[in-house]
């Protein structure tokens, strides 16, 4: 444990010294992980982009797509569904290695039945969230956070398609292209 | 100070709202103390085994089909199922109580989910030593899971095997969002209600504790996972799901995840029916206002439907 605590710390100030990024602008990009509360993981690919003149890099603006076969549904029996979103985040303490940030998601949303008995269910719906959480960028160009989100628009058995839930948490690991 | 306050007024208010209790009536609900599930003082009306302790060789040859109700409900639920094979004289039903239903919400509030599904597993297991050779098991709503898990568990290995399982508006998803919260805001909650007709009063639990709550939802995500890892019925046991296509309550979604799930023995797909119905649990309609000729026409195709898979499998 106390090893555990030294690696941490070590790897904390590595980050610090050069966490500040110099260039006008940032371009990151890597691997988003999503946990649904009580459904499915959905992994994908996403963006996220600042710059000097976005309030000095403090607004990020950001997008991704993911889906349940690259995470739940790889090998099994769970729906099969995507969600593509456009955002921005407002980042606090942008300067320092470990931010927080808070931000604001659109999107489309769309699940695949995969037999024509379920046509008559809605299958797609728009996406409007709010997520927050923290982000640590290291001294390396890498950066990863964490973000607990929520989704406005879900299902009530009656309108939309069932597996878009509420509650959801958001890893992402992601490298700095510029 | 004013912090202090503050954090002591919050605090304040998550004790108040663990310690919640509802106003129950005990007149006229059945979460009180003077009203209990009709089964419970007469197990030989609803019971099957309790009936025909000692079935004839005839009546060991007649379909009986195992009904188990949902969530909160009572036997009440497959009461017009019984009064349909009553009339027809073909098949019997054997009405289960779920456990920790049909008593008081205290009874209520303290039962697990495998409680609920006891009562099911009592009333096959006799069943099928009585002698019963053609033993069906419908579900609604939760009483659907319970039964999915069943298969999942090889509670059937040992017993005669089902001829073929009835799923009526299975809950595999909730259309209340918010369950999957419920670890959160349940103790905040305390409880939720729901309005009852006046033909439901005193038939379903008005109050959901959010112990049971929880409870469900453990269940239905259990069954989630169970689905997703794929379910295979034991051999000859054919099933079909009727699911509403607009449910308040189960959404229609969980029939795409049955059908997904789960395999015949000799993994051919199950069957699945999405019915133009926007009730939960379109196969009772007693104690409902505003029932529709649809809906009375879609009740009785159904219920034939089944008769018909049993006499003639």
């Amino acid at each position: 444990m106390k090893k555990l605590s030294v690696i941490i710390a070590f790897i904390l100030s590595f980050g610090y010294s050069g966490a500040q990024s110099a260039g006008l602008y940032e371009l990151n990009a890597g691997i988003t992980a999503q946990k649904t509360q009580k459904l499915y993981w959905e992994n994908g690919l996403g963006v996220d982009f600042t710059s000097d003149f976005l309030f000095g890099k403090r607004i990020h603006l950001k997008t991704a797509l993911i889906t349940s076969r690259l995470g739940s549904a790889f090998r099994s029996n769970a729906i099969n569904q995507e969600s593509f979103t456009l955002g921005a985040d407002w980042r606090f303490f942008s300067r320092k290695p470990l931010q927080i940030f808070t931000g604001f998601n659109a999107g489309y949303f769309m699940a695949h039945y995969d037999d024509p008995e379920f046509d008559d269910l809605a299958n797609s719906s728009p996406l409007v969230q709010l997520d927050a959480g923290l982000i640590y960028r290291f001294a390396f160009p890498l950066s990863l956070s964490a973000s607990l989100g929520y989704n406005f628009i879900t299902s009530n058995g009656e309108q939309g398609p069932g597996t878009l839930f509420p509650l959801f948490y958001q890893f992402k690991l992601y490298y700095r292209i510029k | 100070m004013k912090t202090d306050r503050i954090y002591l007024l919050f605090l304040l208010f998550i004790f108040v709202s663990c310690n919640k209790m509802p106003e129950i009536d005990n007149n006229t609900m059945l979460d009180g103390d003077q009203i209990f599930d009709i089964s419970l003082v007469q197990p030989e009306r609803f019971l099957i085994s309790a009936r025909y302790p000692t079935p004839s060789a005839l009546q060991k040859d007649i379909p009986v089909i195992i009904a188990a109700h949902g969530y909160t409900a009572t036997t009440f639920e497959w009461d017009e199922l019984r009064d349909y094979a009553d009339s027809t004289g073909t098949f019997y039903v054997s009405q289960v109580l779920l456990g920790g239903h049909g008593r008081s919400y205290e009874e209520f509030r303290k039962s697990t989910w495998k409680d609920w599904q006891a009562s099911i597993r009592d009333e096959y297991k006799k069943l099928s030593r009585l002698g019963y050779k053609n033993i069906y098991l419908a579900g609604s709503s939760t009483g659907c899971p319970l039964i999915i898990n069943l298969i999942q568990d090889g509670f059937f290995e040992n017993l005669t095997k089902p001829k073929k399982i009835f799923l009526i508006d299975p809950i595999v998803i909730s259309s209340n969002k918010t369950l999957t919260m419920v670890n959160a805001l349940g103790p905040v909650l305390g409880y939720t209600s729901v309005e009852l007709t006046d033909g439901e009063q005193g038939k379903w639990y008005v109050y959901r504790p959010y112990e049971t709550l929880k409870q469900l939802m453990k269940l239905i995500d259990l069954t989630r996972k169970e689905l997703q890892s794929g379910i295979r019925l034991p051999q000859n046991t054919k099933l079909k799901t009727y699911k509403s296509t607009s449910d308040g309550s189960a959404d229609p979604v969980s029939a795409v995840l049955i059908y997904k799930g789960m395999k015949h023995a000799d993994g051919t797909p199950v069957e699945v029916e999405m019915v133009d119905s926007k009730l939960h649990v379109f196969t009772r309609l007693r104690g409902r206002d505003g029932v529709t000729e649809k809906d009375k026409a879609l009740q009785m195709k159904t219920f034939k439907e089944m008769e018909q898979a049993m006499i003639h499998p």
